[in-house]
Protein backbone atom coordinates (compact mmCIF):
# COMPACT_ATOMS: atom_id res chain seq x y z
CA UNK A 1 0.00 0.00 0.00
CA UNK A 2 1.11 3.46 -0.87
CA UNK A 3 0.65 6.53 0.62
CA UNK A 4 -0.68 8.90 -1.74
CA UNK A 5 -1.52 12.01 0.58
CA UNK A 6 1.82 13.73 0.69
CA UNK A 7 2.40 16.34 -1.38
CA UNK A 8 5.37 16.03 -3.17
CA UNK A 9 8.63 18.95 -2.64
CA UNK A 10 7.99 21.76 -4.67
CA UNK A 11 10.27 21.65 -8.27
CA UNK A 12 11.41 24.09 -10.56
CA UNK A 13 9.07 23.30 -13.76
CA UNK A 14 11.00 24.82 -15.96
CA UNK A 15 14.24 25.22 -18.18
CA UNK A 16 16.91 28.04 -17.75
CA UNK A 17 19.10 29.74 -19.99
CA UNK A 18 21.99 28.44 -17.73
CA UNK A 19 20.81 25.24 -17.25
CA UNK A 20 20.85 24.60 -21.25
CA UNK A 21 24.46 26.74 -21.06
CA UNK A 22 25.93 24.49 -18.28
CA UNK A 23 25.00 20.74 -20.16
CA UNK A 24 26.11 23.01 -23.69
CA UNK A 25 29.55 23.49 -22.42
CA UNK A 26 29.61 19.66 -21.11
CA UNK A 27 28.84 17.97 -23.85
CA UNK A 28 30.85 19.90 -26.17
CA UNK A 29 33.26 19.33 -23.97
CA UNK A 30 33.26 15.94 -23.88
CA UNK A 31 32.66 15.75 -27.35
CA UNK A 32 36.26 17.78 -28.25
CA UNK A 33 37.99 15.10 -25.84
CA UNK A 34 38.51 17.32 -23.01
CA UNK A 35 37.30 14.91 -20.42
CA UNK A 36 34.92 11.97 -20.79
CA UNK A 37 31.85 11.26 -19.82
CA UNK A 38 32.64 8.98 -17.53
CA UNK A 39 34.69 10.47 -16.13
CA UNK A 40 32.59 13.41 -15.18
CA UNK A 41 30.05 11.38 -13.73
CA UNK A 42 32.22 9.70 -11.33
CA UNK A 43 33.76 13.11 -10.15
CA UNK A 44 30.17 14.45 -10.18
CA UNK A 45 29.57 11.54 -7.88
CA UNK A 46 31.78 12.52 -5.71
CA UNK A 47 31.06 16.16 -5.74
CA UNK A 48 27.63 14.86 -4.52
CA UNK A 49 28.77 13.51 -1.60
CA UNK A 50 30.75 16.13 0.02
CA UNK A 51 29.81 17.96 2.95
CA UNK A 52 30.53 19.85 6.09
CA UNK A 53 29.58 17.14 8.23
CA UNK A 54 32.83 15.09 8.11
CA UNK A 55 35.07 17.90 9.90
CA UNK A 56 32.18 18.49 12.43
CA UNK A 57 32.38 15.17 13.34
CA UNK A 58 36.13 15.05 13.91
CA UNK A 59 35.88 18.31 15.94
CA UNK A 60 33.08 16.73 18.13
CA UNK A 61 35.20 13.71 18.28
CA UNK A 62 38.18 15.94 19.57
CA UNK A 63 36.28 17.33 22.18
CA UNK A 64 35.15 14.28 23.61
CA UNK A 65 38.65 12.61 23.16
CA UNK A 66 42.14 14.52 23.60
CA UNK A 67 44.54 11.82 22.06
CA UNK A 68 42.07 11.85 18.85
CA UNK A 69 42.51 15.96 19.78
CA UNK A 70 46.26 15.55 19.49
CA UNK A 71 45.98 13.68 16.53
CA UNK A 72 43.90 15.99 14.68
CA UNK A 73 46.46 18.89 15.75
CA UNK A 74 49.40 16.88 14.34
CA UNK A 75 48.29 14.92 12.02
CA UNK A 76 45.15 15.79 10.14
CA UNK A 77 45.34 13.39 7.24
CA UNK A 78 45.53 10.65 9.26
CA UNK A 79 42.98 11.79 12.05
CA UNK A 80 40.31 12.20 8.83
CA UNK A 81 40.40 8.43 8.61
CA UNK A 82 38.14 8.22 11.78
CA UNK A 83 34.99 10.20 10.15
CA UNK A 84 36.14 8.02 6.74
CA UNK A 85 38.10 10.56 4.94
CA UNK A 86 40.85 9.15 3.49
CA UNK A 87 42.76 12.29 1.40
CA UNK A 88 44.79 9.44 -1.08
CA UNK A 89 42.10 7.23 -1.63
CA UNK A 90 38.35 9.18 -1.39
CA UNK A 91 38.68 11.15 -4.07
CA UNK A 92 37.94 9.23 -7.50
CA UNK A 93 41.53 9.94 -8.68
CA UNK A 94 42.34 7.34 -11.13
CA UNK A 95 41.71 8.93 -14.24
CA UNK A 96 43.91 11.85 -13.86
CA UNK A 97 41.54 14.13 -12.34
CA UNK A 98 42.38 16.83 -9.49
CA UNK A 99 43.72 14.32 -6.47
CA UNK A 100 42.98 16.85 -3.80
CA UNK A 101 45.13 15.48 -2.09
CA UNK A 102 46.89 17.73 0.00
CA UNK A 103 48.33 18.38 3.89
CA UNK A 104 45.00 19.03 5.75
CA UNK A 105 46.12 20.92 8.85
CA UNK A 106 43.63 21.53 11.48
CA UNK A 107 43.73 24.25 13.21
CA UNK A 108 42.91 24.09 16.88
CA UNK A 109 41.52 27.38 18.87
CA UNK A 110 42.52 27.83 22.34
CA UNK A 111 40.88 30.38 24.95
CA UNK A 112 43.33 32.71 23.56
CA UNK A 113 43.77 31.94 20.21
CA UNK A 114 41.35 32.33 17.40
CA UNK A 115 42.05 31.16 13.85
CA UNK A 116 40.12 31.48 10.58
CA UNK A 117 40.76 30.81 7.13
CA UNK A 118 40.87 32.02 3.48
CA UNK A 119 42.95 31.59 0.07
CA UNK A 120 44.09 34.78 -0.75
CA UNK A 121 45.42 33.07 -3.81
CA UNK A 122 41.74 32.17 -5.39
CA UNK A 123 39.22 29.81 -3.47
CA UNK A 124 41.71 26.62 -2.23
CA UNK A 125 39.13 24.57 0.47
CA UNK A 126 39.37 21.19 1.86
CA UNK A 127 36.51 19.89 -0.43
CA UNK A 128 37.05 16.31 0.60
CA UNK A 129 36.25 16.87 4.18
CA UNK A 130 34.29 20.94 3.91
CA UNK A 131 32.17 20.26 0.90
CA UNK A 132 32.25 23.36 -1.18
CA UNK A 133 33.24 26.71 -0.41
CA UNK A 134 30.23 29.60 0.10
CA UNK A 135 30.31 31.99 -2.46
CA UNK A 136 31.52 35.19 0.28
CA UNK A 137 34.73 32.46 0.57
CA UNK A 138 35.53 32.80 -2.79
CA UNK A 139 35.39 36.59 -3.19
CA UNK A 140 38.17 39.21 -3.99
CA UNK A 141 37.00 41.19 -1.20
CA UNK A 142 37.25 38.52 1.75
CA UNK A 143 39.97 36.99 0.40
CA UNK A 144 41.84 40.82 0.51
CA UNK A 145 40.63 42.14 4.25
CA UNK A 146 40.66 39.35 6.16
CA UNK A 147 44.47 39.44 5.63
CA UNK A 148 44.64 42.41 6.35
CA UNK A 149 41.91 43.40 9.22
CA UNK A 150 40.69 39.92 10.77
CA UNK A 151 39.49 41.66 13.43
CA UNK A 152 37.02 44.08 11.47
CA UNK A 153 36.08 41.13 9.01
CA UNK A 154 34.82 38.97 11.77
CA UNK A 155 33.22 41.41 13.45
CA UNK A 156 31.48 41.98 10.53
CA UNK A 157 30.37 38.16 10.64
CA UNK A 158 28.68 38.65 14.34
CA UNK A 159 31.89 37.49 15.81
CA UNK A 160 33.39 40.47 18.31
CA UNK A 161 36.31 38.92 19.82
CA UNK A 162 37.95 40.18 22.97
CA UNK A 163 41.44 42.09 22.42
CA UNK A 164 43.20 39.63 23.93
CA UNK A 165 42.31 37.15 21.66
CA UNK A 166 45.76 36.65 19.06
CA UNK A 167 44.07 35.80 15.46
CA UNK A 168 45.69 33.73 13.10
CA UNK A 169 44.73 33.76 9.82
CA UNK A 170 45.65 30.29 7.75
CA UNK A 171 45.99 30.90 4.03
CA UNK A 172 45.05 27.96 2.02
CA UNK A 173 47.09 26.67 -1.18
CA UNK A 174 47.24 24.08 -3.85
CA UNK A 175 49.12 21.68 -0.89
CA UNK A 176 47.69 22.52 2.28
CA UNK A 177 44.20 22.98 3.33
CA UNK A 178 43.11 23.90 6.50
CA UNK A 179 40.00 23.89 8.94
CA UNK A 180 39.93 25.25 12.50
CA UNK A 181 38.54 23.71 15.55
CA UNK A 182 36.70 26.30 17.80
CA UNK A 183 36.77 25.62 21.57
CA UNK A 184 33.90 23.53 22.79
CA UNK A 185 31.26 26.14 23.95
CA UNK A 186 29.87 26.35 27.03
CA UNK A 187 26.21 24.77 27.91
CA UNK A 188 27.13 21.19 25.97
CA UNK A 189 28.24 19.48 29.31
CA UNK A 190 27.18 15.85 29.14
CA UNK A 191 26.29 16.26 25.24
CA UNK A 192 27.36 13.24 22.99
CA UNK A 193 29.21 13.65 19.75
CA UNK A 194 25.93 13.21 17.73
CA UNK A 195 24.88 16.50 19.62
CA UNK A 196 27.89 18.36 19.45
CA UNK A 197 28.91 17.57 16.08
CA UNK A 198 25.25 19.67 14.92
CA UNK A 199 26.63 22.48 16.29
CA UNK A 200 29.81 22.63 14.51
CA UNK A 201 28.71 24.48 11.12
CA UNK A 202 30.50 25.07 7.90
CA UNK A 203 31.31 28.72 9.08
CA UNK A 204 32.60 27.14 12.47
CA UNK A 205 34.89 25.30 10.34
CA UNK A 206 35.76 27.89 8.56
CA UNK A 207 36.27 30.15 11.60
CA UNK A 208 33.96 33.34 11.07
CA UNK A 209 31.90 31.48 13.93
CA UNK A 210 32.01 29.71 16.85
CA UNK A 211 29.76 27.24 17.79
CA UNK A 212 26.42 27.91 19.94
CA UNK A 213 23.93 25.30 21.74
CA UNK A 214 21.09 25.96 19.46
CA UNK A 215 22.71 26.80 16.05
CA UNK A 216 22.80 24.36 13.36
CA UNK A 217 22.71 26.38 10.50
CA UNK A 218 24.94 29.14 8.57
CA UNK A 219 23.83 32.90 8.58
CA UNK A 220 23.47 34.31 5.38
CA UNK A 221 26.02 36.56 4.87
CA UNK A 222 26.19 39.52 2.76
CA UNK A 223 28.74 39.59 -0.15
CA UNK A 224 30.59 42.40 -0.40
CA UNK A 225 32.28 43.62 -3.96
CA UNK A 226 36.18 44.37 -4.20
CA UNK A 227 36.70 48.32 -4.77
CA UNK A 228 39.62 48.19 -6.73
CA UNK A 229 40.60 46.05 -10.02
CA UNK A 230 41.13 42.30 -9.70
CA UNK A 231 44.73 41.80 -10.32
CA UNK A 232 46.30 38.20 -10.54
CA UNK A 233 50.42 37.90 -11.32
CA UNK A 234 50.55 33.92 -11.99
CA UNK B 1 27.83 36.09 -34.56
CA UNK B 2 31.36 37.18 -33.97
CA UNK B 3 33.55 33.86 -32.56
CA UNK B 4 36.50 34.74 -30.11
CA UNK B 5 38.93 34.56 -32.71
CA UNK B 6 37.41 37.59 -34.38
CA UNK B 7 37.64 39.50 -31.34
CA UNK B 8 40.35 42.00 -31.42
CA UNK B 9 39.82 44.62 -28.54
CA UNK B 10 40.93 43.38 -25.26
CA UNK B 11 39.41 45.98 -22.77
CA UNK B 12 40.46 46.48 -19.45
CA UNK B 13 42.28 43.52 -18.91
CA UNK B 14 45.79 43.49 -17.83
CA UNK B 15 46.39 39.71 -17.55
CA UNK B 16 45.42 38.04 -20.58
CA UNK B 17 41.50 37.49 -20.29
CA UNK B 18 40.08 39.44 -23.08
CA UNK B 19 36.72 41.14 -20.92
CA UNK B 20 35.14 41.88 -24.61
CA UNK B 21 31.44 40.81 -24.18
CA UNK B 22 30.55 37.64 -26.23
CA UNK B 23 26.93 37.97 -27.71
CA UNK B 24 25.85 34.90 -26.51
CA UNK B 25 26.40 35.09 -23.16
CA UNK B 26 25.26 38.63 -23.27
CA UNK B 27 22.25 37.33 -24.41
CA UNK B 28 22.10 34.89 -21.51
CA UNK B 29 23.08 37.05 -19.26
CA UNK B 30 19.88 39.50 -20.08
CA UNK B 31 17.16 37.00 -20.59
CA UNK B 32 18.43 33.57 -18.18
CA UNK B 33 16.14 33.33 -15.07
CA UNK B 34 18.45 33.24 -12.47
CA UNK B 35 18.28 30.39 -9.20
CA UNK B 36 17.09 32.81 -7.11
CA UNK B 37 14.20 33.91 -8.91
CA UNK B 38 12.86 30.34 -10.03
CA UNK B 39 13.56 29.16 -6.65
CA UNK B 40 11.12 31.83 -5.30
CA UNK B 41 8.29 31.46 -8.22
CA UNK B 42 8.05 27.45 -7.71
CA UNK B 43 8.73 27.90 -3.78
CA UNK B 44 11.97 25.72 -3.81
CA UNK B 45 13.98 26.04 -0.76
CA UNK B 46 17.14 24.37 -2.51
CA UNK B 47 19.82 27.61 -2.44
CA UNK B 48 21.09 25.94 -5.65
CA UNK B 49 20.38 25.12 -9.10
CA UNK B 50 20.54 21.81 -9.40
CA UNK B 51 23.38 21.96 -11.85
CA UNK B 52 25.82 23.72 -9.82
CA UNK B 53 27.74 20.69 -8.63
CA UNK B 54 28.05 19.51 -12.47
CA UNK B 55 29.51 22.94 -13.67
CA UNK B 56 31.71 22.17 -10.48
CA UNK B 57 32.91 18.85 -12.25
CA UNK B 58 33.74 20.57 -15.31
CA UNK B 59 35.88 22.96 -13.78
CA UNK B 60 37.92 20.51 -12.10
CA UNK B 61 38.02 17.94 -15.08
CA UNK B 62 39.44 21.09 -16.97
CA UNK B 63 41.96 21.92 -14.43
CA UNK B 64 43.43 18.21 -14.04
CA UNK B 65 45.57 17.92 -11.33
CA UNK B 66 46.34 22.01 -11.59
CA UNK B 67 44.18 22.60 -8.89
CA UNK B 68 46.25 20.91 -6.13
CA UNK B 69 49.78 21.75 -8.02
CA UNK B 70 51.54 24.56 -7.29
CA UNK B 71 51.50 26.94 -10.69
CA UNK B 72 54.70 26.74 -11.57
CA UNK B 73 54.80 22.94 -11.29
CA UNK B 74 51.91 22.75 -13.58
CA UNK B 75 53.07 21.80 -17.32
CA UNK B 76 52.18 23.82 -19.65
CA UNK B 77 49.19 21.50 -21.60
CA UNK B 78 49.22 19.31 -19.38
CA UNK B 79 45.08 20.34 -18.92
CA UNK B 80 42.54 22.16 -20.93
CA UNK B 81 41.94 24.91 -18.23
CA UNK B 82 44.13 25.67 -15.43
CA UNK B 83 42.89 26.05 -11.89
CA UNK B 84 44.63 29.39 -10.92
CA UNK B 85 43.71 31.03 -14.75
CA UNK B 86 40.19 30.09 -14.29
CA UNK B 87 39.76 31.30 -10.85
CA UNK B 88 41.80 34.07 -11.97
CA UNK B 89 39.64 35.09 -15.15
CA UNK B 90 36.66 34.57 -13.43
CA UNK B 91 37.55 36.89 -10.79
CA UNK B 92 38.38 39.84 -13.48
CA UNK B 93 35.35 38.60 -15.13
CA UNK B 94 32.86 38.67 -12.13
CA UNK B 95 34.07 42.50 -11.07
CA UNK B 96 33.41 43.61 -14.92
CA UNK B 97 31.45 42.02 -17.62
CA UNK B 98 29.32 40.11 -15.14
CA UNK B 99 29.35 42.09 -12.47
CA UNK B 100 25.69 41.47 -12.36
CA UNK B 101 24.77 38.47 -12.53
CA UNK B 102 24.55 36.24 -9.20
CA UNK B 103 26.57 33.22 -8.36
CA UNK B 104 26.72 30.28 -9.61
CA UNK B 105 25.44 31.51 -12.96
CA UNK B 106 28.31 34.36 -13.11
CA UNK B 107 30.81 31.20 -12.36
CA UNK B 108 29.21 29.55 -15.59
CA UNK B 109 29.52 32.83 -17.93
CA UNK B 110 32.45 32.82 -16.56
CA UNK B 111 34.17 29.56 -17.52
CA UNK B 112 31.72 29.76 -21.14
CA UNK B 113 33.60 33.00 -21.20
CA UNK B 114 37.16 31.48 -20.77
CA UNK B 115 36.69 28.36 -22.72
CA UNK B 116 35.39 30.59 -25.90
CA UNK B 117 37.94 33.28 -25.46
CA UNK B 118 40.70 30.53 -25.39
CA UNK B 119 39.13 28.65 -28.32
CA UNK B 120 38.63 25.94 -26.75
CA UNK B 121 34.68 26.01 -27.92
CA UNK B 122 33.51 28.49 -30.07
CA UNK B 123 30.82 30.50 -29.72
CA UNK B 124 28.53 29.73 -32.97
CA UNK B 125 29.81 25.92 -32.08
CA UNK B 126 27.85 26.69 -28.59
CA UNK B 127 24.90 28.39 -29.49
CA UNK B 128 23.87 25.56 -31.84
CA UNK B 129 24.19 23.04 -28.92
CA UNK B 130 22.25 25.30 -26.53
CA UNK B 131 19.55 25.11 -29.44
CA UNK B 132 19.89 21.14 -29.63
CA UNK B 133 19.94 21.05 -26.00
CA UNK B 134 16.65 23.47 -25.58
CA UNK B 135 14.64 21.07 -27.98
CA UNK B 136 15.70 18.04 -26.38
CA UNK B 137 14.88 18.83 -22.45
CA UNK B 138 11.38 20.64 -23.40
CA UNK B 139 10.56 18.33 -26.22
CA UNK B 140 8.93 15.54 -23.26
Amino acid sequence: MSDHDHKPAPMVDEVSDFEILEMAVRELAIEKGLFSAEDHRVWTEYVHTLGPLPAARMVAKAWLDPEYKKLCDTDGVEASKAVGVNWVTSPPTQFGTPSDYCNLRVLVDTPTVKHVVVCTLCSCYPRPILGQSPEWYRTPNYRRRLVRWPRQVLAEFGLQLPSDVEIRVGDSNQKTRYFVMPVRPEGTEGWNEDQLTEIVTRDCLIGVAVPKPGVTSNAKRPVIKAIHPVHHGH
Amino acid sequence: MSTSSNETSIQGSEHGVDITPIPLLQDIQAHGRVWTDLATQYGVTNPDPPWKITLEATCDLLAGDSCVKPYDQVAPGSCALPSLERRAEEDELSATIYEDVPFPERQLLALAHSMIKRGLVNEDELAHRMKEVEQRLNSA
